[in-house]
């Protein structure tokens, strides 16, 4: 079923996932202006507070970067870099109806390699700035980044076992009919969990909580913050959107054409993910790690199991 | 080339705002908070993120190094401004954002000549981040040498008998969400706090009474004081003290929530207008299983040990942890909406502030800082951060000893 995506398809891409970092960022702002300031009392106002990450933006733009003492610049930058890196890179194998950017046999294993880069990014980006805050909430990711990847994988690869492919376009087309999110229920809960975790936002923002006075972000100031927290939108917008072809059928679905299916139900996701937000203080891995491992583990375990079962039956 | 400079000027439109607060200030502090709210500012929490350094209270000459050290790490274009009056907030604001934008367009020679900044740690008490240093795995176990001019990190056993890195951090008076002017001198293994040295600013000798404990201590000396200003107070006193622990603890939204009730309680808001607001914002706290299972253990203080070590006031009646202690500050607030607009006279006798006896031997918040070694000992950093906004010392009060004294003379 998938095609090749034409070459301009490249181009867009970072395009079109930096409009849906903004927007969501803005749907964000909006909510969070609502509960500091009270619900906005017009149209304009509401207008200004979503527009407020694109000043955010043209802020850090303006202001310079600067240094501390004794920094390792070449790893820190690199750290910053490739946060957005990855994201796009992600969102290569992200198919927009049927068609991606590029659909390899092991898409959904070069999906999870993308991801794992945010591993070596936050850690990088803490440890550059040579400052005991930064450092941190680099250990602070580490910590995450192993309560959350075995569930994670264990997710993911439920998916790619209904399809019996790793590729995401056989994924998708294994769910024309039935959604794998209503047979593998669990497995889709795990990886939104594990999307919030790793792009570190909403609930999972610890290694950039304000307590540590932003953590690996503490000492990035001008266009290396911009990077970084604006690569971390584009985190959350693929692995969120990675979610539609992996468990929500992709662009299946009746009447509307496959591009709008997957934006209809990549808008319902981030929706979800951003309001749910709200519902959550920060979850520390000190307590959050049990959980992962001796529930989300087993939970995900078994749901690879009956998933197997059924599919050796078919 | 002018369009840059119209960018330049709008993107300081909204200037992003670090909020430092001295002892003695906490009036000039929910001023400014709600002033920059207003004006939908960004408030941050970092040196690195920030344009703006709002200084609330009057800096001793004592207080100028670290100030200035926040502000060399600041990135250009950055401006501190003083707010040291009631009243001035919003036209100090004003000048800030026209000096800002004007910094933001004309910088454009200066910024090649220039690199970027370098922070210097030489002599602040607590510039929270910049240039703190770790040792690096080099085989030796020597404690000496430098890097950079910073002194390398020392070794000693962790909790585990392992012999790793240790770095004496600093924390406050400029970090976010923490009692203005307390400083706490920590020394971290990752991110383990091994020890704690509690301290804090110079106190300088003030005229005016600590804010909130106002109403009691005016009632003392014998001013006309009304129970419904006692009430509103103290309701206010716990709101920030919640508002405080739930943005630690990285719930924002229901922190901003805190602060908004907490301004309109002090603002005279009547019961009918707050109280459903109120009361639903409390039982989101207290049917959050997240937030129970996430800071449930944290800090335990039983009532017994409490008293041994003379904290008084919802501290002790909390009996528990710091969710407990979280719970018993918004039921007192819950308790308080009945009495917001009771125009009888307060006591003289009733001497019981937000944070506890105001007639003891020592201030209430005098006690909650001798017990922070050791209940910070042994936890996490992020963990250390939630048992001190938990207790919420004010510092203010430490001045206030011979008051009391005299009060009860």
């Amino acid at each position: 079923m998938p095609d090749a995506a034409p070459l301009w398809a490249t181009v867009v891409l970072p395009v079109a996932l930096a409009v849906a970092a903004v927007v969501a960022a803005g749907f964000d702002a909006m909510l969070s202006g609502s509960a500091e300031r009270g619900p906005a009392g017009s149209v304009r106002e509401a207008g200004l507070r979503a527009l407020a990450p694109l000043r955010e933006a043209l802020r850090l733009l303006v202001q310079r970067p600067r240094r501390t003492t004794a920094a390792d610049r070449l790893l820190g930058r690199l750290g910053v870099v490739l946060v957005p890196v990855a994201a796009v890179l992600a969102g290569a194998v992200l198919p927009w109806g049927f068609r991606a950017v590029s659909d390899p046999s092991v898409g959904i294993v070069w999906f999870n390699a993308m991801e794992a880069l945010a591993w070596a990014a936050v850690w990088l980006a803490g440890w550059g700035p040579n400052s005991a805050l930064s450092l941190v909430g680099g250990y602070r990711f580490l910590a995450q980044g192993l309560a959350y990847e075995l569930p994670h994988m264990f997710a993911i690869t439920t998916a790619a076992l209904g399809a019996e492919s790793l590729r995401v376009g056989d994924v998708v087309a294994a769910q024309d009919g039935l959604w794998f999110v209503v047979w593998m229920p669990a497995a889709f809960v795990v990886y939104l969990l594990s999307a919030l975790a790793m792009s570190f936002w909403g609930p999972f923002e610890h290694p950039v909580s304000r307590d540590a006075a932003g953590g690996a972000a503490a000492e990035l100031a001008g266009v290396d913050r911009l990077v970084f927290l604006g690569g971390r939108w584009l985190l959350l917008v693929v692995t969120a959107g990675f979610s539609v072809p992996l468990f929500l059928g992709g662009g299946h679905g009746p009447l509307l054409p496959g591009w709008a299916w997957t934006l209809v139900k990549t808008v319902a996701v981030l929706a979800l993910l951003v309001a749910g937000r709200r519902a959550l203080p920060v979850l520390r891995m000190e307590r959050y790690m049990e959980v992962a491992w001796m529930v989300l583990v087993p939970l995900t375990l078994l749901q690879a199991l009956f998933v197997a079962v059924v599919v050796l039956n078919r | 080339m002018d369009l840059r400079g119209a960018l330049r000027r709008t993107a300081m439109t909204r200037p992003a705002v670090l909020a430092v607060t001295l002892p003695g200030a906490t009036e000039l502090r929910l001023e400014a908070e709600a002033e920059v709210r207003r004006r939908g500012w960004p408030v941050v929490d970092a040196p690195a993120a920030a344009d703006l350094l709002v200084v609330c209270g009057d800096p001793a000459s004592d207080d100028t190094p670290w100030l200035d050290g926040i502000e060399r790490s600041m990135p250009e274009p950055a401006l501190r401004i003083v707010a040291g009056e009631s009243g001035q907030l919003a036209d100090a604001l004003d000048t800030a954002r026209r000096d800002l934008i004007d910094k933001a367009a004309t910088r454009r020679a200066a910024e090649v000549a220039e690199v970027a900044h370098v922070a210097d740690v030489s002599d602040e008490p607590g510039g929270h981040e910049h240039g703190d240093h770790e040792g690096h795995g080099d085989g030796h176990d020597h404690t000496m040498g430098e890097v950079a001019g910073l002194p390398m990190a020392e070794r000693g056993d962790d909790r585990d008998e392992l012999r790793l890195d240790r770095l004496h951090v600093p924390i406050g008076p400029a970090s976010s969400d923490w009692p203005a002017g307390l400083v706490l001198r920590l020394t971290l293994q990752g991110d383990v706090v091994q020890g704690v040295e509690v301290d804090h600013l110079p106190l300088p000798p003030s005229p005016r009474l600590p804010f909130w404990d106002e109403p009691w201590l005016r009632a003392a000396h014998g001013d006309e004081v009304s129970r419904g200003s006692a009430v509103r107070r103290r309701c206010a006193a716990h709101l920030d003290s919640a508002g405080r622990l739930l943005a630690v603890v990285g719930w924002d939204d229901v922190a901003a929530r805190c602060r908004r009730l907490r301004d309109e309680v002090l603002s005279g808001a009547s019961r009918e207008s707050i109280g459903g607001d109120l009361r639903r914002t409390v039982r989101r706290v207290e049917r959050s299983r997240p937030l129970r299972w996430s800071i449930a253990g944290l800090g335990e203080l039983p009532a017994d040990r409490a008293r041994a070590a003379g904290v008084s006031g919802p501290a002790l009646a909390a009996d528990g942890d710091a969710h407990d202690r979280l719970l018993k500050w918004l039921h007192e607030v819950e308790r308080g909406l009945e009495g917001l607009d009771d125009a009888r006279p307060l006591a003289p006798d009733d001497r019981t502030g937000p944070r506890g006896r105001l007639d003891g031997p020592q201030p209430p918040s005098r006690a909650l800082l001798d017990i922070l070694p050791e209940l910070l000992t042994g936890a996490e950093f992020a963990c250390a951060r939630i048992i001190v906004a938990s207790l919420d010392p004010d510092l203010d009060e430490l001045a206030l000893a011979p008051v009391s004294g005299a009060a009860h003379a």
